[in-house]
């Protein structure tokens, strides 16, 4: 990834360059545009994508590069409109500029939205440019502009023989207006989109030069590690640092709202001064938590809630049922555990402020430091890096508020490192559920169905958030709005749309069905983790399908169907997993097989899982997956989008989980937070269903049915209904409470 | 003291207790080599020291002067190494923190296995881990890898 030219521009600092790159990036006045074509050259046609003088293409891409390929799918889809090579592309990442606000009125990841928001933004932002560029070579060549045609990043008039480069054009293109409705390809039409099967940082990120937050260098730059108390909000009461301020490089010991920092010229200073710090801490505000006891009490929640669909007479029909099935449905807290620490660069001058930092959401960092150090967030100018790792940790800002206070503090450039112990204990975990679901079948069908889900929310966990994205409102008044947004959820008279998306909406035609919620607190704070609500109530609900299949004596595929609209996507997916992954096949001895689908982020996924039990390890041996995502952009990312999904959903589904005792996180690393390693990850086939239609989320969408589909392979094989995560540990416990 | 890496001779000053990754990334300015979670868990700071992979983490650096350090940005040369174009040719990488660390135990596994079975690859591989989930494509970029360079040795 090369430094384009807002990363250009940029590099000088937070000062007189914002303004002017800020016109120039939103492709605003033409007068704009000429002068910075006079200057440079280049055509800065909207605020993706400039013409480079050399004929390359400078593309902003104002989403963070997770891992999940966005900065190959943007390229794309410019390389698509534009013409050129994917190569001749060179992207970067969109600093925290107002234009880049583009989701919800935030510059932010997440959602599993980005390549769905750019298939029309990109592509339009690159056919704005390839027109004006058109239009330029046509005035040109006094030839009307339908004549022309564009290939290998030239504009041709075959009938002249004429040719031109973009860079030799862009020039006279800035003197053009944006044209109002640039000319899409059809699908028929593409030769990069569906077709394009590199990585564009493939390269960078075998080769070791590739640049995330912790690589960043600055001058001047020191570095602060980061005590962090035992429970969450703890604060210093005693500090003895006298000995670790003695140490060499060590420039200060002191206390600030995150905890303890130590700041010395190199980070191993530091962490070697870290050790003979001395801490007394209050208890904090999560002290008395104990995550076994929560369970209890959400297990024995009663309370009605709020409904949050209401169809037919879920109740009456229940009552009337002739065979009623109710199960309760658990899963615990769990950690992202992205592999990049969580880290945060920043150098503060006065009010003002710049950033560079691996993050999902930059209007947010801009907003925690601006916090930090007193000023306005548009004062503080974010440079967003490739991220190792994010699953929805770093759509949070706590950890630039940090660093940010701590540059204040010491007066001097800081980058400021986590442990890897600090960011598994200071999270925003994915929250504990409880869902207890009641069916009712009669004639062998599905005929009443009743879930209550009971959980912690996360829009109540999200005042910080909520603070930050409301901007230009007094902070009186902010309070209010977040004060009486949080009342209206927390007494559910605005429900919770996290806490039971996948149950709500679910596509099966039950005649008579009823789902409502129940909101748990607690001072653990808990955010979005791949899937987010998914990532729990597929378990349940496609558990419970499975359930109800064998009760009804059916077969968990035709059961399934038969609840599903003919000719749908649903059942299009089913249908292709249930002969791609063999559902009729003959099983060796031993062995187990189930399937589970969920619809989620628009986009439609079904898995079947093959299980063996070794011992008392329950292994996970093959997992073939269906998904309809629309249009895939690049087949081979979204396979391993999908791969990833399920290795990551089945890391938590087998084996993690977040306990908590008396407020202390206990789990603080890798070996007691175990992610699943090479000798356990299955055989995994991803088939794409051909579509027309626009992509739709990929990251997320392969998670949420491999839990349920591993469930149920498990009771295929054993009789044994496991029906709480983590599954290994439930399985262990077999017979007692679980 | 005097460290050898990448075929360069160097001399740091820091204590002989200091981490090798922080003397990597801090004083010589290699920063392919990643902190993952500094208690050898994970495998993101893998770099060979006489040709074996070890984790940087938690070797000190006292105890490997003189001795032939290797890290990521050592294996090219300049082409890309075998491993690394099967990395490349397989789409392995995702976020790409953890893959210096993969390749690097992947390369000395070639080393000891010109022709590893899936059961040698579990064996070595499950030392690193991938929380992107990449493993069922180092998979296959090590097969891949092998055969070229069983090919190229011939």
């Amino acid at each position: 990834m090369s430094a384009g030219p807002s990363r250009r521009a940029f590099l000088a600092g937070v000062g007189s360059t914002l303004a002017l790159a800020v016109t120039v990036g939103c492709g605003g006045a033409t007068e704009t545009r000429i002068e910075h074509a006079a200057a440079t050259g280049e055509l800065a046609a909207n605020m993706y994508i400039t013409v480079l003088a050399d004929g390359r293409i400078g593309l902003a891409v104002n989403k963070a590069e997770l891992g999940q390929g966005v900065t190959t799918g943007f390229a794309t889809l410019a390389a698509e409109e534009l013409a050129v090579p994917i190569d001749r592309v060179d992207v970067h990442l969109a600093d925290s500029l107002a234009e880049y606000r583009t989701s919800f009125g935030m510059h932010q990841t997440g959602g599993s939205t980005s390549i769905a928001e750019a298939f029309g933004a990109i592509r339009r932002a690159a056919a704005t440019a390839r027109e004006m560029l058109v239009g330029a070579a046509a005035d040109l060549w006094h030839v009307p502009a339908r004549e022309c045609t564009v290939a290998d990043g030239r504009v041709h008039h075959l009938a002249s023989r004429r040719e031109l480069g973009y860079g030799e054009l862009a020039r006279s293109a800035a003197h053009r207006s944006i044209p109002d409705h640039p000319y899409l390809k059809p699908r028929s039409e593409f030769t990069a989109i569906g077709k394009t099967d590199l990585r564009i940082d493939a390269r960078a990120k075998v080769d070791g030069s590739a640049r995330f937050g912790i690589d960043v260098a600055i001058p001047g730059l020191v570095h602060a590690y980061v005590i962090h108390g035992p429970q969450l909000g703890a604060r210093a009461r005693e500090l003895h640092a006298n000995a670790a301020r003695s140490r060499p490089g060590v420039i200060d010991v002191f206390a600030f709202a995150g905890g303890v920092a130590v700041v010395a010229d190199k980070y191993w200073q530091a962490l070697a001064a870290a050790k003979v710090v001395e801490v007394e801490w209050t208890r904090g505000d999560t002290a008395g938590l104990d995550t076994e006891a929560l369970r209890i009490a959400m297990r024995a929640d009663r309370s009605d809630g709020a409904t949050t669909r209401d169809d037919g007479h879920a109740e009456r029909a229940l009552a009337d049922a002739a065979v009623k099935v109710a199960a309760t449905y658990e899963a615990p807290y769990l950690a992202h555990a992205a592999l990049e620490p969580l880290n945060c660069t920043v150098r503060v001058d006065g009010a003002r402020a710049e950033v560079w930092i691996s993050t999902q959401a930059p209007t947010l960092v801009q907003a925690f430091v601006a916090d930090a150090i007193g000023g306005d967030r548009d004062d503080v100018l974010v440079h967003t890096l490739p991220s190792g790792g994010g699953f929805g940790r770093r759509g949070v800002a706590d950890y630039a508020y940090e660093a940010a206070a701590i540059a204040k503090h010491v007066g001097r450039p800081v980058k400021m490192i986590w442990s890897r112990e600090s960011d598994m204990t200071h999270g925003f975990y994915r929250p504990p559920f409880a869902t207890t679901m009641q069916g009712g079948l009669a004639g062998g069908k599905l005929t009443a169905l009743v879930a209550h889900g009971v959980s912690q929310s996360i829009i109540l966990s999200s005042g910080g958030v909520l603070e930050a994205v409301l901007p230009g409102i007094p902070h009186a008044l902010k309070q209010v709005v977040i004060d009486s947004l949080i009342a209206m959820v927390g007494t559910n008279s605005v429900p919770d749309v996290f806490a039971t998306e996948g149950i709500t909406d679910t596509p099966y035609a039950v005649p008579n069905l009823r789902v409502g919620y129940t909101p748990v607190r607690t001072q653990l704070p808990v955010g979005s983790w791949r899937s987010v609500g998914h990532s729990f109530n597929a378990f349940a609900i496609e558990s419970f399908i499975d359930e109800l299949a064998h009760a009804a004596g059916a077969d968990p595929i035709a059961f399934r169907r038969a609840l599903l609209e003919p000719g749908s996507r649903q059942a299009r997916v089913l249908d292709a997993v249930a002969e791609l992954g063999g559902w009729s096949a003959p099983l060796p001895p031993g062995r187990g097989r189930g399937v589970a689908r969920h619809h989620s982020f628009d986009t439609e996924a079904a898995e079947i899982a093959e299980v063996e039990l070794v011992g008392q390890r329950i292994k996970v041996r093959k997992v073939t997956c269906v998904i309809d995502c629309g249009i895939a952009i690049n087949p081979s990312i979204v396979r391993a989008q999908v791969e990833g999904a399920i290795i990551f959903g089945l890391s938590a589904a087998l084996d993690q989980e977040i306990a908590v005792k008396d407020g202390v996180v206990q789990q603080t690393n890798y070996d007691s937070f175990p992610p699943l390693r090479m000798f356990e990850a299955p055989e995994i086939a991803v088939h794409i269903l051909d579509s027309d239609r626009p992509p739709t989320g990929v990251g997320e969408p392969g998670l949420p049915p491999i839990a349920p589909a591993v469930a149920n392979a498990l009771f295929a094989l054993t009789r044994v209904r496991l029906r709480r995560m983590p599954l290994q540990r439930a399985w262990n416990e077999r017979g007692g409470a679980a | 003291m005097k460290l050898v890496v990448n075929g360069r001779s160097l001399e740091v000053a820091v204590p002989g207790d200091t981490p090798l990754l922080w003397v990597l990334r801090e004083e010589i300015g290699l920063t392919g080599t990643k902190y993952g979670c500094g208690r050898a868990l994970c495998g993101a700071c893998t770099v060979h020291v006489d040709g074996a992979p070890r984790r940087s983490c938690v070797t000190a650096v006292g105890d490997i002067v003189d001795r032939p350090i290797t890290t990521i940005e050592g294996l090219a040369a300049p082409a890309l190494h075998p491993v690394q174009q099967a990395w490349v040719d397989e789409n392995v990488p995702q976020c790409g923190y953890c893959q210096s660390g993969q390749i690097m135990t992947a390369v000395a596994l070639l080393r000891a296995k010109p022709a590893p079975t899936d059961a040698d690859i579990d064996d070595a591989m499950s030392a690193n881990l991938c929380r992107c989930g990449t493993y069922p494509r180092i998979r296959l970029a090590i097969h891949r890898a092998a055969k070229v360079l069983r090919e190229g040795s011939r």
